[in-house]
């Protein structure tokens, strides 16, 4: 969807290198979150879209105000939600209770182990593509679309000619997996973009930006 | 931004809990109260990015890079086989391609949609990686970025950003700075910083003494 999460181009954020931007989590509370994420995931808690979809989806000056890991919050409520794990209203049920006492604690050495051999096997590698509609060096245009769902197809590209790099394999097009539906893996290529087609002159001395666009989102050209 | 090796990452501080984490820590409370996580499981994956998965991982590998033309052959041919030589992959890592650095060629990395990074070898993304601006800025206009973080590139010198738009997570392999030829691989690892492998540095032969 075309949200604020698309951020590739836009003005007006500041600096990168900030007092406290090297810290990968700035709280304790930071690194539960990610980490009862995972483990909700393993055992099965969440409901509805994946991650990515309900962070998009969170209204965009919600969005802007919110920390990294407070969307990761928001998201992981409305998954558990999505699922009838917890119901609106037991959050904050539970922030009354707790108030001056000590969280409950649990052992679980079986789930523990679960999480964690998850994390350290992961996923299968992405498929190879047998015969990709482009190959390497081919010029390609990537559609205009205003898709009101997920897509992994940033604006900034949209209408512009690259140039294929490496077909990357084959995988579910995000457009439709992220919703469970059903698609045949299709091939994925690294395409090559002169800045000066992305973003027209610039001070700078012409760069080249490369993403990784699915067969779907693209057209000869 | 130098000190690219503190795992900890975490920094305790006396004060009162801000609304967000008593809210973090009910969600937590919640579902621990019903029976469907524990407290361990949570503990033992933070322990996994703390202790064993980080920016150390891909060090290594650089290092062997480094040494190994038959390595660095493999590593860029495919990056998830030859990384899991040396012990490293999982989630986040899964397909992976190293672009390497050359003379004349810069490569850097970003996620302008969310906040995709190689855990495996850099562990979890540093707070800017993961910033509205880096994310904006660095497909736009990566020179004025790369120098807020101290580099000045050669006009001549191609840059290549990544937008990590799909599957597929990018490791940049820096070139092995001048000085080091009679240095170990354990001396050159101690060198490769995480802010190289995204490409927002450049290693310097600066010897650590152990």
């Amino acid at each position: 969807m075309d949200g604020v999460h698309d951020m590739g181009g836009m003005h007006g954020f500041g600096r990168v290198v900030v007092e406290g931007g090297d810290e990968i989590f700035h709280e304790d509370w930071e690194a539960r979150i990610f980490a009862l994420n995972h483990v909700s995931d393993v055992r099965g808690l969440f409901g509805g879209p994946g991650g990515r979809v309900v962070g998009e989806s969170m209204e965009p000056a919600h969005y802007l105000a919110a920390s990294y890991y407070e969307r990761w919050l928001w998201g992981a409520e409305r998954r558990l939600e999505a699922k009838g794990t917890i119901v609106p209203g037991e959050v904050e049920a539970m922030m009354a209770r707790l108030s001056g006492t000590e969280p409950p604690t649990a052992a679980d050495p079986e789930l523990a182990a679960e999480a964690v051999r998850g994390l350290r096997e992961g996923p299968p590698a992405m498929g190879i593509a047998v015969s990709p509609r482009f190959a390497p060096s081919d010029p390609v245009r990537v559609r205009r679309m205003h898709p009101d769902g997920h897509t992994r197809c940033p604006r900034y590209v949209r209408g512009a000619v690259g140039v294929v790099e490496r077909i990357q394999g084959v995988d579910w097009l995000p457009d439709r997996a992220a919703y469970g539906l059903l698609t045949e893996p299709e091939p994925v290529y690294a395409v090559a973009f002169a800045s000066q087609e992305l973003w027209g002159e610039s001070d700078e001395p012409p760069w080249t930006v490369l993403l990784d666009l699915f067969d779907t989102y693209l057209e000869p050209a | 931004m130098s000190d690219d090796h503190d795992h900890g990452g975490v920094h305790h501080h006396e004060r009162p809990a801000s609304p967000i984490e008593l809210r973090a820590r009910a969600l937590e409370a919640l579902l621990v109260e019903k029976g469907l996580v524990s407290t361990d499981a949570i503990d033992a994956v933070i322990e996994l990015y703390e202790n064993d998965v980080g920016p150390q991982n891909g060090a290594k590998v650089v290092a062997r890079a480094w040494v190994d033309p038959a390595y660095r052959e493999r590593l860029l041919a495919d990056g998830a086989a030859a990384i899991a030589e040396l012990g490293c992959g999982g989630a986040e890592g899964s397909t992976m391609v190293v672009v390497p650095n050359e003379p004349g060629v810069h490569n850097a990395v970003v996620c302008t949609l969310c906040s995709c990074y190689p855990w495996p070898v850099l562990g979890l993304p540093p707070s800017w990686y993961k910033s509205h601006p880096y994310r904006a800025r660095m497909v736009s206009e990566p020179r004025s970025v790369l120098r807020e973080f101290g580099i000045e590139l050669p006009a001549e010198t191609t840059i290549r950003i990544w937008d990590s738009t799909a599957e597929v997570r990018y490791l940049v392999l820096p070139e092995r700075p001048s000085g080091t030829e009679d240095w170990d691989e354990e001396a050159l690892a101690a060198i490769v910083t995480r802010d190289a492998m995204i490409g927002v540095a450049v290693p310097v032969a600066e010897r650590t003494l152990a």
